[in-house]
């Protein structure tokens, strides 16, 4: 049985997920806020996307317009409703991007309606041949943006002001105030920050399964499988468990009794990993 | 009685219970000392909330820390917090049935709630909310709450917190009549020493997890060692 | 204030005495006048969504004692909505028992999943319980997304086809909608005194202490773990009991309806209708179902409906957090205040 097909196309999904995963976790540690609506703000920007190709617009206009959009939706939400809730627990904050993922749900089913279609980018097309398997360009740009914007949010977290603004508040939102970190723009950066991760996200996985409201708001379930695997803290650890995870679900495809039920992989992974890891993890959800 | 033997508590590098052995045998006793001492540490072993690495606890003869947290309430262990904790959705009879149904009979709840009640003079306010109540009440329940059901040991944090000089005054005089009116011990905790000093025969003072003195009240805190370090003198 | 030695007076009843008290008297009363308004008022289209509505409020009154009581998140009462309804549904196939049989074993064995999916959460809390509960909705998306519901077939899974399909026949008493309707009416009336008994009494108390905090309901006696797990075990025979109604309703269920994302849609519409009142379930309930039938009524598109549950679940957030019924019964008590002042 030659699995390897399926790894290369679980890559390119796991990419992904692993890029979602990460853009989840640097707003929950910098915010506090778990971000139901993540793919739900990547998919209003796959619409648009689609949309401005069908009226005929450049491709290049297409994916920046998409990640605008998306990175504008977050820092409306951030900005401006989010603070109505930003001395409630953990879990009201989520619930709040619930309302915000119901909102922009019912905005795509209005103007575009559940209809899947597919978002194709040139790059489908061309591919590199690999152990006999053909890779296309897509799931390589997935690759090498998932480990580019991975690395650069660690870079940014490490070496800027910004970023350490950012693990102040991760650390300690009150204290943080007290110590001058400016807690409005850190805040508000990390939202600009997520809806652009949001929006590449969202564009990767139109393109390679479909173009779906529902479906695409429900990549946020296998990127908080990976952030929790990532026990919620570590950057890398996310990216490579949303990497793993895409993985496992693609090798599950060509096993006939198990394959109806591989788009289960992420929670049952997810599952897991919070009872063995739930416990430790619990310090990292300590509301400030 | 409390007899402490040789009592270690440890978090990662920390110790805020070294090697402690205390008798505590006084109706009413005292314990004081810093912040960061280790009194409401002690607290939390005798509770079940924090498990020892070493000693032993007898109370009254009986292993202490053999017992699972549920069971030492069973048996008689009350305990309250040092923030109230007054369920704001419940009447005040409703919180102290709330203890009640666990740890009387089924015959035995009403009455044990309304002697509770009557003691605390909450008779009252029984039908008021929680949320609706000032401080002052809130500690009455608190302290009422670890008058139900048979109790044989009550440990008070801090009962007295936030309360103005009448008020303190009117809960040490119903804190001193529980040993003869319910048959329990009391420990409390407390930064008052006026307090301490008028309700406590025997004290325990700790400083650094470490007992720096125990005995009759006006002794301890005399005691140039305790002078230094709780109350600041040199 | 001093404490005065009060001379004893005759000693309240307890809140679990057998003199029956206001609150939970309250819902029959309310229930009977909704269902002969809507029995004797609506078409048949209005009846069918209405049926529908008072068979869910049962699952939210469920999701209101997790979160209202306890504050557990859970985002999987859907999917317990659904194993009640496969449940009775394959019962209810295979041997043909009375409806209230199949509708009791969906309600029992929603009761023991819900049990189980609460097992991990026993030791967890806030937002990774509610991830876990996430995570099996989802799961059960996938299930039965795969199985689809029993309908009349052999096997495990009972799915006939073609000709072998068969509807869930419904009580023999209740054939009719209008006869289902007051019988569902009913039946939700019993799920809504259980759980408000449940609220006011011995359960009740605890759960507070509980949602006060562990130590706290430690230091009260109370088992902690018992309580919580009795939590989810009702929780989830409500929900199941409301799937046996909903299978009854229209005969079948549909394996694509019950994806994790309907059980975040249960969730936010009873924060909306609010959790800390017996009525908010049955308003989240005609929220859910009463809504959409409105603007399907007046031509609007459906997604208009979900997009109005986000807006008012942010605004519950926001602002109101005991929901509508919150605001209800905020109103009532200022009302009444009024009505007393000298």
């Amino acid at each position: 049985m030659n699995f390897l097909p399926f790894i290369i196309s679980g890559l390119g999904i796991g990419a992904v997920y692993a890029l979602s995963g990460v853009g989840l976790l640097v707003l929950f540690r910098a915010t506090g806020v778990l971000n139901f609506a993540f793919g739900a703000i990547g998919a209003v920007g796959a619409h648009v996307a689609w949309q401005l190709m069908e009226w005929d617009y450049p491709l290049a206009l297409a994916i920046l317009a998409a990640v605008l959009v998306s990175t504008l939706v977050s820092f409306l939400y951030g900005r401006f409703l989010a603070p109505l809730l930003s001395y409630r627990d953990t879990v009201v904050r989520a619930v709040g991007t619930l309302a915000l993922a119901l909102f922009l749900i019912a905005l795509m089913g209005v103007v575009w309606g559940e209809l899947p279609r597919r978002l194709q980018f040139p790059t489908d097309q061309m591919y590199l041949t690999l152990f006999g398997v053909r890779l296309t360009f897509t799931r390589i740009i997935a690759l090498v943006l998932a480990i580019v914007v991975v690395g650069g949010i660690t870079v940014l977290l490490g070496t800027t002001r910004l970023g350490l603004d950012m693990r102040a508040l991760a650390n300690d939102r009150d204290l943080s105030a007290i110590l001058g970190v400016r807690i409005t723009r850190t805040e508000t950066a990390a939202w600009i920050i997520t809806g652009i991760f949001a929006g590449l996200g969202g564009l990767l996985l139109a393109d390679l399964v479909r173009l779906q409201g529902t479906f695409l708001t429900f990549l946020v379930i296998p990127a908080i499988a990976a952030a929790i695997l990532g026990q919620l803290r570590s950057l890398w650890v996310t990216a490579f468990a949303g990497l793993g995870i895409g993985v496992a679900e693609a090798l599950l495809t060509p096993i006939d009794w198990i394959s109806p039920y591989r788009s289960a992989t992420p929670f049952v992974i997810a599952l897991i990993a919070v009872m063995i890891l739930g416990s430790t993890a619990q310090a990292a959800l300590k509301d400030r | 009685m409390i007899a402490i033997e040789n009592l270690v508590v440890q978090f990662g590098g920390v110790r805020p219970i070294d090697n402690l052995t205390a008798t505590i045998s006084a109706p009413v006793s005292g314990l004081i000392g810093p912040n960061g001492a280790g009194k409401t540490t002690l607290l939390n072993v005798l509770s079940g909330f924090v498990s020892p690495v070493q000693g032993a606890v007898k109370v009254d003869g009986r292993d202490l820390l053999a017992l699972r947290p549920l069971d030492r309430v069973k048996s008689g262990l009350r305990r309250s917090f040092q923030t109230e904790q007054v369920v704001e959705d419940l009447t005040v009879a409703g919180n102290l049935y709330a203890i009640a149904d666990h740890v009387t009979g089924p015959g035995e709840r009403i009455e044990a709630v309304e002697a509770a009640l009557a003691f605390t003079g909450l008779r009252g306010v029984a039908d008021t909310l929680g949320k609706a109540l000032n401080l002052f009440q809130r500690r009455l329940v608190e302290l009422s709450k670890c008058l139900i059901g048979k109790p044989r040991l009550v440990l008070l944090d801090e009962p007295a917190a936030g309360l103005t000089d009448e008020e303190s005054a009117t809960l040490r005089e119903l804190i001193m009549r529980i040993p003869d009116e319910f048959g329990a011990q009391v420990l409390l905790i407390d930064h008052d020493v006026e307090l301490i000093r008028s309700m406590c025969t025997q004290t325990l003072v700790l400083d650094y997890g470490k007992m720096l003195a125990l005995g009759p009240t006006e002794e301890v805190l005399a005691s140039p060692d305790v002078r230094r370090a709780y109350l600041g003198e040199f | 204030m001093t404490a005065q030695n009060q001379t004893l007076a005759r000693p309240m009843a307890s809140p679990s005495a057998i003199r029956v008290p206001r609150e939970v008297l309250v819902i029959p009363v309310v229930m009977a006048v909704f269902t002969a308004a809507v029995a004797l008022l609506a078409n048949s289209f209005w009846l069918t969504a209405a049926t529908s509505a008072v068979a869910l409020s049962l699952s939210v009154t469920g999701l209101a004692i997790l979160y209202g009581q306890l504050g557990l998140v859970s985002l999987c009462q859907f999917a317990l909505v659904g194993v009640g309804g496969w449940v009775t549904l394959r019962i209810g196939h295979a041997w043909h028992p009375p409806f209230e049989v199949s509708m009791l074993s969906g309600g029992i064995v929603a009761a023991l999943v819900g049990l189980i999916f609460g097992i991990p959460a026993l030791r967890l809390r806030g937002l990774y319980l509610a991830l876990v509960t996430l995570m099996l909705a989802g799961g059960f998306q996938t299930i039965i997304g795969a199985w689809g519901f029993p309908d009349g077939g052999p096997g495990f899974l009972g799915r006939a086809d073609g000709a072998g399909r068969a509807m869930l026949s419904r009580p023999d008493l209740a054939q009719d909608s209008v006869p289902y309707f007051v019988y569902v009416s009913i039946v939700a009336t019993i799920g809504l005194v259980i759980s408000q008994w449940h609220k006011l009494a011995r359960p009740g108390r605890a759960w507070a202490l509980i949602r006060k905090g562990e130590h706290v309901a430690i230091a009260s006696g109370v088992n902690v773990l018992t309580y919580k797990a009795w939590a989810f075990a009702l929780s989830g025979f409500l929900a199941g009991i409301a799937g046996a109604l909903l299978a009854g309703n229209v005969g079948q269920l549909d394996g694509r309806a019950f994806t994790a994302f309907e059980s975040l849609n249960l969730f936010a519409l009873a924060v909306v209708g609010g959790v800390y009142n017996w009525y908010g379930a049955l308003i989240a309930g005609l929220l859910l179902r009463a809504v959409p039938a409105l603007l399907t009524d007046l031509g609007i598109d459906g997604y208009v409906t979900i997009g109005i549950f986000g807006v008012a679940l942010f605004q519950a957030l926001a602002t109101a957090p005991a929901g509508i019924a919150g605001q209800i019964s905020g109103l009532i008590a200022r009302l009444t205040r009024k009505g007393q002042k000298p």
